[in-house]
């Protein structure tokens, strides 16, 4: 099946002017002039399959908004081949940007000052929509996002939840093979949230739409995406199934235990001893070593048990020690 | 490109729409730059009734390139809107030229597009007024070819100062914050033509001669229409001129615009 | 009292950042002092005096508009209604001194930069290019800068009143850029008064505006002597006094209405 976006060895480099302080220092900068480099992106390789809807992780300044914005045409890199929908981004702007859709969390696509349903029929035109496909897919976005109550007042005086939702019905009216979602949940309440991840999540099943999610939300990722790229400090830490992830690095897990009695020590062997409180305690192991029915067994032969809970650590504190113990080092 | 230019008029239609929707205060927004304008040239004019003319020009003279300059820089400021590199600056500061570049829609008729001030109808009315009463009290027979020449005069106008624009907006690019030299030559620009050139320094002259030419532009076509002689001794042919002028700025525009944008793909900004 | 001086110093460093925008102020004043001087000096053609008014003269008129109109704020000033339409004036009020007073020193850090680097540098360079009139004895020059410190006096209130509307209209600017252009045209500074007809200076005397420029000017080319300057004078206080009671009035009905109306 033929990949529908191929990157290879993406490389982007920024030359950037030292700022020098001072009236002086203006002046030395006209004449004298002096760059530091920063590498953005060094040497990332990935496919993106048609359907596919993947996650792309990463600290601030890992490098994730720059290849978006190649992927999208906006940037030229400096070295590496890109493919998309069969084109060169950057090379075939008018053509290639047809077939794609973006939406940022940070700011609209709409036009300010005019209603949502406005901005919307003006689309229509600009990637010349088939008339009765736009009414289509208009009416089943505008059901499933519940745009109805909205749609005649001004982009500006939208709620975020709202402006979200138009934004996402404007990016897929066109109804492109590619999608690029930048921080789509940034900012919004639980319940708006999983509106928006609904949605997503129809549109990628039912209309085989490819996703690239962007997103510092990682619950995002753990309800929507099967796989996931992780990228910090302009290289790819990781390429595969959340599985896979967690099967790997996922060592923390927790279990929280209610004692039928007072028990003075309740530490296990070969465990490391449990925070107590009274009659509770939590015990930490590396679920990578021991499965959590051995602890269990243990426990339950040593001591009196009134409730038990198993707890996973949550994706973040995996991503996070990840990140931090550069656990994926190449 | 007939598509981008219907989706230039689709733009447009938004934008008048926007700004009537602010009724009363669109009115008198536009009267009262109307009234600004036409109380800078009245005060020209009051000071030109103690002195009876101005460097051998009469008023209706005056009147007649003054009101050219204004009413080709209202219409200027009303089209190029979107390049007006104060506005430009804020425009591209926000990320919005990112969002113009996700369209499949050509780029300058979609910047064009994202700014049309009906309000500076106030200036290019005044300039109409001006040039009403030039027209009224000139002593100068209007024969075809003059009658011919005239919108293109004004055309070529615009453009140039368009051009303009274009450029100071390219700078954007690099610099982020305008530059205020390129209001001195714009703004600037337009005071020095609405006054006979034959009045400036030498040096100041040939700035806007050789440098920018924008002395091409109003004064020598003037010197056509107004039946004058040349007191500068250019070639004969000089009133003529102020197409070619506007081609190769607008030419030079385009050329460093695009230029600009090859830069600001591999930059990011 | 010291914390007005604080509020002077600290819009006065903060003045000095702007770097960019000063020299830009400066580029642009220069070049449109040459264009308008060369219209003046056409004007004149073979005259030498016109009203009173000598060819030298005129030149240095147009040279110290153009130094000056920074200082003076000639061009106006939406600082103050932009902080009753953002709200961010609710800042402003909770402190202990009166809003005249607090722009007031804001007002004077920004003129004294304003004085030296666009108006004194100006004046030099355009001296390289026209000879310039200077005033030709001590009392001259203290009777000028006191014309200068009432005409600014008078321009801060005028501005003051014009942004004090906003507390009763959403349109001020709309207002202000009509109220400004006036202020320009009769103020002298796009032409100097004495050249228009005679009427048009008589109904500006009713106006605030000369005392703002033209007056000052005048001390400075020496065209008032005697009884003039003073009656000059005393125009310019009169003006400033006056004004800055309306704006202190203006200014305590506007709260009013805004602390009532909740802004």
């Amino acid at each position: 099946m033929a990949e529908i976006v191929r990157v290879r060895d993406l490389r982007k480099t920024f030359r950037v002017l030292d700022r020098r302080p001072g009236l002086s220092g203006s002046l030395l900068n006209l004449v004298a002039p002096r760059h530091h480099e920063i590498r953005a992106v060094e040497g990332v390789s990935f496919d993106l399959q048609p359907g596919d809807l993947v996650g792309y992780l990463g600290p601030n300044g890992a490098g994730k908004s720059t290849t978006i914005k190649v992927l999208t045409g906006l940037l030229v890199p400096s070295g590496g081949e890109v493919r998309a929908r069969g084109m060169t981004p950057w090379a075939e702007r008018e053509r290639y940007v047809r077939g794609i859709g973006a939406v940022f969390g940070n700011r609209t696509t709409l036009w300010w000052d005019l209603p949502v349903i406005d901005s919307l029929e003006l689309l229509e035109p600009m990637y010349e929509i088939p008339r009765e496909r736009f009414t289509r897919n208009l009416k089943e976005f505008s059901e499933l996002l519940d745009l109805g109550p909205f749609l005649d007042t001004p982009v500006r005086s939208l709620s975020l939840g709202q402006r979200m939702r138009a934004d996402l019905c404007a990016a897929l009216l066109h109804e492109p093979e590619l999608v690029f979602l930048d921080e789509p949940t940034i900012g919004l309440d639980v319940v708006a949230k999983e509106a928006i991840r609904q949605f997503i999540r129809h549109v990628n099943r039912e209309r085989g739409v490819t996703m690239l999610l962007t997103t510092h939300d990682l619950s995002d990722v753990e309800r929507l995406c099967e796989r996931v790229m992780i990228l910090d400090h302009g290289r790819l830490l990781y390429d595969g199934t959340l599985l896979e992830l967690n099967a790997r690095f996922e060592s923390n897990w927790t279990l929280k235990v209610d004692f039928d009695e007072e028990y003075r020590d309740a530490s296990l062997p070969g465990l490391q001893p449990p925070l107590r409180e009274g009659r509770q305690a939590i015990y930490s192991f590396d679920h990578r070593a021991l499965p959590s029915a051995e602890v269990i067994q243990a426990l339950l032969a040593r001591f009196k048990i009134a409730d038990l809970e198993v707890r996973r650590p949550p994706l973040e504190e995996t991503i996070r020690r990840i990140y931090a113990q550069k656990l994926l080092l190449p | 490109m007939a598509r981008s230019l219907r989706l230039y008029f689709r733009l447009l239609s938004i934008q008048l729409r926007s700004q009537m929707t602010f009724r009363i205060s669109f009115w008198i927004d536009m009267l009262t730059t109307g009234l600004l304008n036409v109380s800078y040239f009245a005060s020209t004019y009051l000071v030109l009734e103690r002195f009876g003319n101005i460097a051998g020009w009469t008023i209706a003279e005056l009147a007649f390139i003054y009101g050219m300059a204004e009413i080709s820089f209202g219409l200027m400021d009303m089209i190029f809107s979107g390049f007006d590199p104060d506005w430009f600056s804020n425009f591209v500061r926000q990320g919005a030229l990112d969002q113009l570049l996700l369209r499949p829609v050509n780029l300058f008729a979609q910047l064009f597009g994202s700014r049309f001030l009906l309000r500076r109808l106030g200036r290019i009315l005044q300039g109409a007024l001006v040039l009403a009463y030039a027209f009224a009290n000139l002593p100068v027979a209007w024969t075809a070819p003059k009658l011919a020449y005239l919108p293109l005069v004004i055309i070529s106008q615009i453009v140039a100062m368009g051009a303009l624009f274009m450029m100071g907006s390219t700078l954007i690019i690099w610099t982020i914050q305008p530059i205020e030299a390129v209001n001195i030559i714009t703004y600037g620009g337009v005071e020095m033509m609405s006054y006979p050139a034959s009045i400036y320094s030498t040096w100041l002259r040939g700035l806007f001669t050789y440098l920018v030419p924008l002395v091409f532009l109003n004064y020598y076509p003037a010197l056509f229409f107004l039946d004058r002689p040349d007191p500068l001794g250019f070639p004969v042919f000089a009133p003529f001129l102020a197409p070619a002028a506007a081609g190769v700025m607008l030419w030079l525009a385009l050329r460093f615009w695009h230029f600009g944008l090859t830069h600001y793909q591999s930059t990011g900004t | 009292m010291r914390f007005f001086l604080r509020i002077i110093k600290l819009s006065l460093l903060q003045q000095t950042t702007y770097r960019a925008a000063l020299a830009a102020g400066l580029a642009t004043n220069f070049v449109f002092g040459l264009l308008r001087a060369a219209v003046v000096a056409a004007l004149y053609n073979s005259q030498e005096t016109v009203n009173g008014l000598p060819l030298q003269a005129a030149l240095t008129y147009i040279a110290i508009g153009q130094a000056m109109i920074a200082f003076l704020f000639l061009f106006g000033g939406y600082d103050l209604m932009m902080t009753v339409y953002s709200g961010s004036i609710a800042a402003d009020l909770v402190r202990p001194v009166s809003i005249f007073t607090l722009w007031m020193g804001r007002d004077i850090g920004k003129a004294l930069v304003n004085l030296v680097v666009r108006g004194l540098v100006l004046l030099l360079v355009f001296s390289l290019f026209y000879p310039l009139i200077l005033p030709d004895s001590p009392a001259a020059w203290l009777w000028t800068v006191v014309s200068l410190l009432l005409a600014w006096l008078i321009s801060y209130a005028w501005r003051f009143l014009i942004n004090v509307t906003s507390f009763w209209t959403p349109d001020a600017r709309g207002l202000g850029r009509a109220a400004f252009t006036a202020s320009q045209v009769f103020s002298g500074f796009l032409i100097p008064l004495r050249l228009y007809p005679d009427w048009v200076g008589q109904l500006s005397q009713h106006t605030p505006f000369p005392a703002m420029f033209n007056t000052s000017l005048e001390v400075y080319l020496g065209l008032l002597q005697g009884p003039a300057l003073w009656r000059a004078l005393i125009n310019q206080a009169a003006w400033a006094l006056g004004l800055s009671l309306l704006c202190f009035l203006l200014l305590r009905l506007g709260l009013r209405r805004l602390v009532i109306q909740g802004g």
